[in-house]
């Protein structure tokens, strides 16, 4: 993509990170560093609740600092640094997904469709939001559990659109670069992606509680 | 909002309405819209609250932060990397410095090769030159001696002077 000498400039001028990143460029290991130390938080926070497992999400975020690295040399600043990070570790993440069905296909096929790491698993959270569950009481974990589970709920697009949003503040406009879709798409996806977590959470919400904890 | 009898396209565009409306990526007359449906339907109302308080709970997710062996590790991820580019750009310099040698001695060759065919164009056209003149170079104090053109001429018209090539000029 060709970037007009003003737009460069503009982001360099109004986003210290650019700045750092074009230090990082010039071979400047401290500012790699220091970019690092910003975002290294930020980063597996996202890719932990995108991915669902910690450890991978941390492998994933140092992939995604070298994939930085290595493109030093080749960075124009066309978007706000933190764009072009989220963009590479929705590429990343995206190609983790991929290569993990793959194996998935090849090595279990019958594998478990939660993915939950939690107390309860999706069915549960139906059955529970059906109001046919006894209930009682929520303490903060189970909450915690609830909303991880109904972020899984979510397919992959509409995931990194809500953690992009939620946790990075991005505009849609910001989101739609990071995830190469038009700030319309972006609308959309949000807007649907709201309604499946109101889905799942509102039943809790409204009346304050779980499912009983499994026997 | 969930009314059954809204149409679902209706629905759609209002829940997206409401969505953009909470992330102020609304322009003004959109939010005033939006406002104007929150003031006069309780609904929209408590639309609006749900999907907020949904997204609230979001906080609830945990972002914990990463331990040092992650920054350790990641830098020294970094500094293989740097030094896997400066051996390989080592690697390449040999190469790098033959490929400029070469071209330097291929620019050298070409120019001498140029050089050589200018000049024996050149020095081709010289002698070629001489030996036209040859006859008159040889005889040039008899003919000084002479001191008039024309008869030079009348001489040359009836063949009596040494033996010229065809393509001499006339004098």
């Amino acid at each position: 993509m060709v970037v007009s000498e003003p737009s460069a400039e503009r982001y360099e001028l109004r986003d210290p990170d650019v700045r750092l990143m074009l230090e990082v460029r010039d071979d400047s290991a401290t500012a790699f560093e220091e970019l690092m130390l910003r975002y290294q938080n930020r980063l597996v926070a996202v890719l932990e609740h995108l991915i669902g497992a910690r450890d991978q999400a941390e492998d994933l975020a140092q992939e995604v600092f070298l994939r930085v690295y290595r493109a030093r040399k080749r960075y124009v600043p066309d978007a706000k640094f933190s764009t072009w990070l989220f963009t590479i570790a929705n590429n990343v993440a995206s190609n983790a997904r991929r290569s993990r069905s793959r194996r998935r296909e090849v090595n279990m096929p019958a594998a478990d469709n939660s993915g939950s790491t939690g107390a309860f698993g999706l069915d549960q959270l139906a059955l529970a939001a059906s109001g046919l569950m006894p209930t009682r009481q929520l303490d903060k974990a189970e909450m915690r559990d609830i909303v991880r589970l109904a972020i899984e709920s979510l397919n992959e697009r509409q995931r990194m659109a809500v953690l992009l949003s939620k946790f990075e503040n991005m505009s849609y406009v910001d989101i739609g670069a990071a995830m190469d879709l038009s700030p319309e798409a972006i609308k959309s996806l949000l807007s649907r992606a709201r309604l499946n977590l109101k889905e799942v959470l509102q039943p809790y919400l409204d009346r304050g509680q779980s499912p009983p904890a499994e026997s | 909002m969930n009314d059954t009898h809204m149409p679902d396209a209706e629905r759609r565009a209002l829940d997206e309405k409401l969505v953009s409306y909470l992330d102020g990526e609304l322009d003004a007359a959109e939010s005033s819209q939006v406002e104007h449906a929150l003031a006069q339907d309780a609904r929209v109302r408590r639309e609006l609250k749900q999907l907020e308080r949904c997204w609230e709970l979001l906080d609830e997710l945990p972002r914990d932060e990463v331990g040092e062996d992650f920054t350790r590790t990641t830098v020294e991820m970094i500094a293989v990397q740097a030094e896997q580019e400066l051996a390989d750009e080592r690697a390449e310099l040999p190469s790098r410095k033959r490929k400029a040698w070469l071209l330097a001695a291929g620019s050298f060759l070409a120019a001498a090769i140029a050089g050589f065919i200018a000049v024996g164009v050149y020095s081709d056209r010289e002698n070629k030159k001489l030996l036209t003149d040859l006859p008159v170079v040889e005889n040039l104090d008899q003919y000084r001696q002479v001191e008039d053109i024309d008869f030079l001429r009348a001489l040359r018209a009836k063949d009596l002077l040494p033996h010229e090539p065809d393509n001499a000029p006339n004098p």
